[in-house]
């Protein structure tokens, strides 16, 4: 059981996301927790999450999730831009395992 | 190649820019602050629709609609009308919490401390806070003052002192003391504010602030010029696929949010609204019209003249979310960013819109934003209605806005659009 977490500015974009990598998910028989919250809600709930995923649009806030990611012991990527425009879960959800897996 | 070095050089500029735009403590605070006040704000605003409801008016008698409005007054009397004050506690709190310190107390020290800087007196009536300060009027003042008090509790705090006590006294009481002192301090630094101030021309510190720092950036702030110049300015971070509303609004919120309360203060009253940019300005007629950059009319165009597979599948994935002005789909899918052909509609036709709205606002032909805060979710057209008081206008003049864009898209959109549809027929 995986907790992969997206964060926005607000949550919502991610959240299309979110449905679409759940989809992906169950098509393969993954065992994931996925959600989406707002960028000042992502520091607490990353104590949860085994990955961070963050919206392209808000990649400006890496740093500082970077930090709280490091004393979580957790990996963060900013999402591919070209993923995130298709709305592609399955090549989002493939590199979150890869990240979750590697670290 | 000359092209991308330019673009790199740009988005080097861009980036730490943004950083420092949305990291910045007191930002974050400031927006956050906002955050916390925002369903209070929609709370107020729900019942000012309600309470405006259209065609009422005719509809029943003049005693009976008075009572009416009566009835439902304090529930934005209490939230919108006095939102200077969920602000500023808002801010104290994130402000004191992003310390590591007891974030409670940092929202109630502002709070005291905005007070302490208020008039207490109305028409030489004491005991006396008049609501109109806690509002628009007292915006900027909050801010500083909850910036200042959270600043200085800190200070206070880090400090350490405490009250020495003999031994044998229970530790909770020694302890009881670490609270008040940075508090007492705090407070009493600004009561002597309130002190000197009162020996200026300016009398309060609320009217020093007003006349020299938030009257001349709201009326620079609701000029067309400066909306203008932010408006590209949003366009461009966006075009480097940064979030460009949230990194400008952690800005010119205060302004935007004081011009609202400004009209929200002449529409309850019935008087001409005095300004036509507003947080309402940018929110329904620039973001509520599918997004930023009004993409729910790229998709309709994608949809009436698309021919690639690729953009008629865009439109299908981007459509359900860009009617609630979530258009990250678009933005990215398109793509929007670090497309040099797409650059022109996106930079061109958000000013023509701007333009578009304030002068037929400006001209009288669609009524101005009632200081009502619509959700930036709600779909457009109803928040054009919704955001002017109810007015039919402020949907047409979305549904022209509409239209200028799809005009201002067609051609780019086409040349993309064939580009596509050519590839997909060499691949096939």
């Amino acid at each position: 059981m995986k907790n992969i977490l997206l964060a926005c500015s607000a949550g919502m974009s991610t959240s299309l996301l979110v449905t679409k990598m759940e989809e992906a998910a169950k098509s393969r028989g993954v065992d994931v927790t996925i959600w989406a919250v707002s960028q000042d809600k992502a520091p607490k709930d990353m104590e949860k999450a085994d990955v961070l995923l963050i919206g392209p649009q808000m990649r400006f806030m890496k740093k500082k999730f970077a930090k709280v990611a490091e004393e979580v012991g957790i990996p963060l990527e900013v999402i591919d831009s070209m993923a995130y425009g298709r709305l592609d879960g399955e090549a989002v959800l493939n590199r979150a395992m890869e990240l979750i897996e590697t670290h | 190649m000359e092209n991308n070095k330019f673009m790199s050089f740009l988005e080097s500029f861009l980036l730490p820019l943004a950083d420092a735009l949305n990291n910045n403590r007191y930002l974050t605070a400031l927006r956050d602050g906002f955050m916390v006040a925002l369903p209070l704000i929609i709370f107020g605003s729900i019942f000012v629709v309600i309470a405006n409801f259209p065609f009422l008016d005719r509809v029943i008698s003049p005693e009976a609609f008075a009572a009416y409005q009566n009835a439902l007054g304090p529930a934005s009397a209490a939230t919108l009308s006095i939102m200077g004050l969920f602000v500023i506690i808002g801010i104290g709190y994130k402000l004191t919490a992003h310390y590591g310190q007891d974030a409670i107390y940092g929202g109630v020290v502002a709070l005291a401390a905005f007070l302490i800087l208020t008039p207490q007196v109305l028409e030489d009536v004491p005991g006396v806070i008049p609501t109109s300060a806690l509002g628009a009027q007292g915006m900027f003042l909050g801010i500083f003052t909850a910036f200042l008090s959270a600043e200085l509790n800190r200070f206070f705090i880090e400090r350490g002192w405490t009250i020495k006590m003999p031994a044998g006294v229970p530790a909770a009481v020694s302890k009881s003391f670490s609270a008040l002192i940075p508090i007492t301090l705090t407070l009493s630094v600004f009561l002597l504010i309130r002190v000197l101030f009162s020996f200026t021309t300016f009398e309060t510190m609320q009217n020093f602030i007003f006349t020299i720092i938030q009257q001349p950036l709201t009326i620079l702030g609701s000029g067309l010029p400066a909306t203008i110049i932010i408006v590209l300015l949003t366009q461009v971070f966006w075009f480097f696929g940064l979030h460009g509303q949230i990194i400008i609004n952690s800005v010119f919120d205060p302004i935007w949010f004081t011009l609202n309360d400004q009209n929200l203060v002449a529409f309850q009253a019935g008087e001409a609204l005095p300004n036509i940019v507003t947080k309402q300005f940018i929110d329904s007629f620039l973001v509520g019209m599918g997004g930023t950059g009004m993409t729910l009319a790229v998709i309709v165009l994608i949809f009436a003249i698309g021919k690639s597979r690729q953009l008629k599948e865009l439109g299908k994935l981007g459509a359900p979310a860009g009617v609630f002005n979530v258009n990250e789909p678009i933005i990215f899918g398109l793509p929007i960013i670090m497309n040099p052909l797409i650059i022109i509609p996106w930079m061109l036709a958000p000013v023509a819109v701007t333009v578009i709205t304030y002068y037929s606002m400006a001209a009288g032909l669609v009524p101005r934003p009632a200081g009502i805060i619509v959700p930036w979710t709600t779909p457009p057209i109803l928040n054009g209605f919704l955001a002017t008081g109810n007015a039919w206008q402020g949907g047409v003049l979305q549904a022209v806005n509409m239209l200028v864009v799809m005009v201002i898209w067609w051609p780019f959109l086409r040349i993309l659009d064939k580009n596509y549809y050519d590839t997909e027929r060499e691949e096939a």
